[in-house]
């Protein structure tokens, strides 16, 4: 515990040195590369997402829960405890579950079957910082999400079909935006192309400089929701995981950079 | 034939719910969505008819859509009872100004107050068209429907939407149009 809060305290410097901002870059991936090196500086080679790593891979291997147990022989797709390279490869079809599952979803899954917690009792921030722990073990792997099973296939198409839907108040639906808009702005960022840029989906889940958070992509989706006024789809539940697996798909092949760092 | 005689009352029935135009949600979509939970399904089933076809068609309507659906988005519009499309360009100012309300600036370049974005087209100096009755009818109707114009965009449909009130969209378009307005005597931020 020593360790970790050394390593806080010196992201915490480091971030808000951070706050005198230079030039800003134009492309965003550049700006954020600019960003992470003069952190990586200041707080002598430590980023943020290094914090939530370890505390994820804490309490992925402490005994927790009411079967006092670890999460350690949590299949995440290549087998028992086999971490590496897996969020290149979710979501995918579970035979125990029988439910396609992305990284959040399986996390929560093996919370509740291996070490007995409820459903309620999942705490959130301690998923996001498992699923950084997991990502940690799969930077530079592959994207190589193919729908093969016939759930994947079905969840596949809905995915896509969510994906072009329009509803809401603000006529909303990620096409927009991310399909016909790309590379606009209405804030800071671009738009990005969800389907054509690989960079797109392979860098989640990841620490955002901007306002020092820790998001997967189920965050960053709820997000999109959020700023169009719409309801969000619950954490972990298929909508989400649908979503997920139509842009991983879009992804495929590209090297993962994980965990992200963006804006 | 015994089948389409037992198809017929379920079309009427269709016709007498009111379920005339195309849908896109189809059971197995509609499963999906209302695993998201209650509120996330209750928002995006009530999807409209016309946002039905901008989803069906992926947002680029075929040509033989594009003219009934462009004369059914006209039909929409509602004018503020008193018929002016000009109102206060300072009430305007806030709502263009406003992320909650219009939100205009994050999408286009124009507004002296906020650093535009570049979505839509420039708006700067949008008062050199004029005030003539076409230019404010044109604009007002952009606003208020905006698939009249663009159909399927991306611009919210601010009084179909029922998110500005046909008096404050009025307003929005004296902040346009106004010569004396800010929007036209200051210089548009940019970035
Ligand atoms: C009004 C525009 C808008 C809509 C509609 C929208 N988004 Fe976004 N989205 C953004 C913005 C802005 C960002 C941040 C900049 C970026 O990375 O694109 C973003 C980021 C993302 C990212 C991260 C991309 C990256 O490069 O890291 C994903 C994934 C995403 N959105 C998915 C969705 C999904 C799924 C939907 C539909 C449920 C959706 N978005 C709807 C504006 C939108
Ligand atoms: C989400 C982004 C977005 C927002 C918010 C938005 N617009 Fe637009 N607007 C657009 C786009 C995109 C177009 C062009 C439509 C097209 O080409 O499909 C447009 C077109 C227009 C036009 C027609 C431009 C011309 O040259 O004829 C006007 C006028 C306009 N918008 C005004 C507004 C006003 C006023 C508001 C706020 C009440 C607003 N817009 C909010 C994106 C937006």
């Amino acid at each position: 515990m020593g360790r970790f809060w050394r390593l806080v305290g010196a992201v915490a410097l480091a971030l808000f040195s951070l706050m005198v901002l230079a030039q800003e870059e134009d492309d965003p991936a550049k700006e954020a590369e600019k960003q992470k090196k003069q952190l990586l500086e200041q707080s002598g080679g430590i980023l943020p997402s290094d914090l939530y790593v370890e505390q994820g891979e804490q309490l992925f291997k402490a005994k927790r829960g009411p079967k006092n147990a670890s999460l350690e022989a949590c299949d995440f797709g290549r087998g028992p405890g086999k971490l590496e390279g897996v969020v290149g490869r979710l979501p995918r079809y579970f035979f125990d579950t029988r439910r396609v599952e992305d990284l959040d979803s399986r996390i929560r899954t093996c919370m509740i079957r291996l070490q007995g917690f409820k459903p309620e009792e999942i705490s959130r921030s301690e998923v996001v910082a498992i699923a950084f722990y997991i990502a940690s073990l799969s930077n530079e792997q592959p994207v190589v999400v193919r729908p093969l099973m016939p759930q994947e296939k079905k969840l596949y198409e809905l995915g896509e079909r969510l994906f072009y839907l329009r509803a809401g108040p603000r006529d909303m639906g990620c096409a927009t935006c991310h399909v016909t808009y790309v590379g606009k702005r209405a804030g800071v960022l671009p738009y990005s192309d969800l389907l054509k840029d690989k960079r797109a989906a392979s860098h989640w889940p990841a620490f955002r400089y901007s306002n020092d958070q820790a998001w997967t992509m189920a965050d960053r989706i709820r997000a999109c929701y959020a700023n169009l006024g719409m309801p969000a789809p619950d954490f972990y539940s298929e909508p989400i995981i649908a979503l997920t697996l139509f842009m991983n798909v879009q992804a495929n092949g590209a090297r993962m950079d994980l965990p992200g760092f963006i804006r | 034939m015994r089948r389409i005689y037992l198809l017929i009352p379920l079309v009427l029935l269709g016709l007498a719910l009111g379920q005339t135009g195309p849908s896109y949600i189809d059971a197995e979509l509609q499963r999906l969505i209302q695993a998201g939970g209650q509120s996330y399904a209750n928002s995006l089933l009530k999807q409209a008819p016309d946002q039905a076809l901008c989803s069906i068609h992926r947002n680029k309507l075929p040509a033989d859509v594009l003219g009934p659906f462009i004369e059914a988005q006209r039909q929409t519009i509602k004018y503020p009872a008193d018929g002016k499309l000009m109102g206060d360009w300072k009430q305007g100012d806030a709502i263009f100004n406003t992320l909650a309300r219009g939100n205009c600036f994050s999408c286009h370049v124009g507004s002296p107050r906020n650093i535009g974005g570049n979505v839509g087209p420039s708006l700067e100096k949008y008062g050199q068209r004029g005030t003539s009755e076409a230019v404010q009818k044109y604009t007002y109707e952009v606003i208020y429907n905006t698939w009249a114009y663009f159909p399927c965009t991306v611009m919210y449909r601010f009084g179909h939407g029922g998110l500005l009130k046909p008096e404050e969209i009025a307003h929005v378009v004296a902040y346009l149009l106004d010569p004396a307005s800010d929007f036209n005597t200051k210089p548009a931020l940019k970035r």
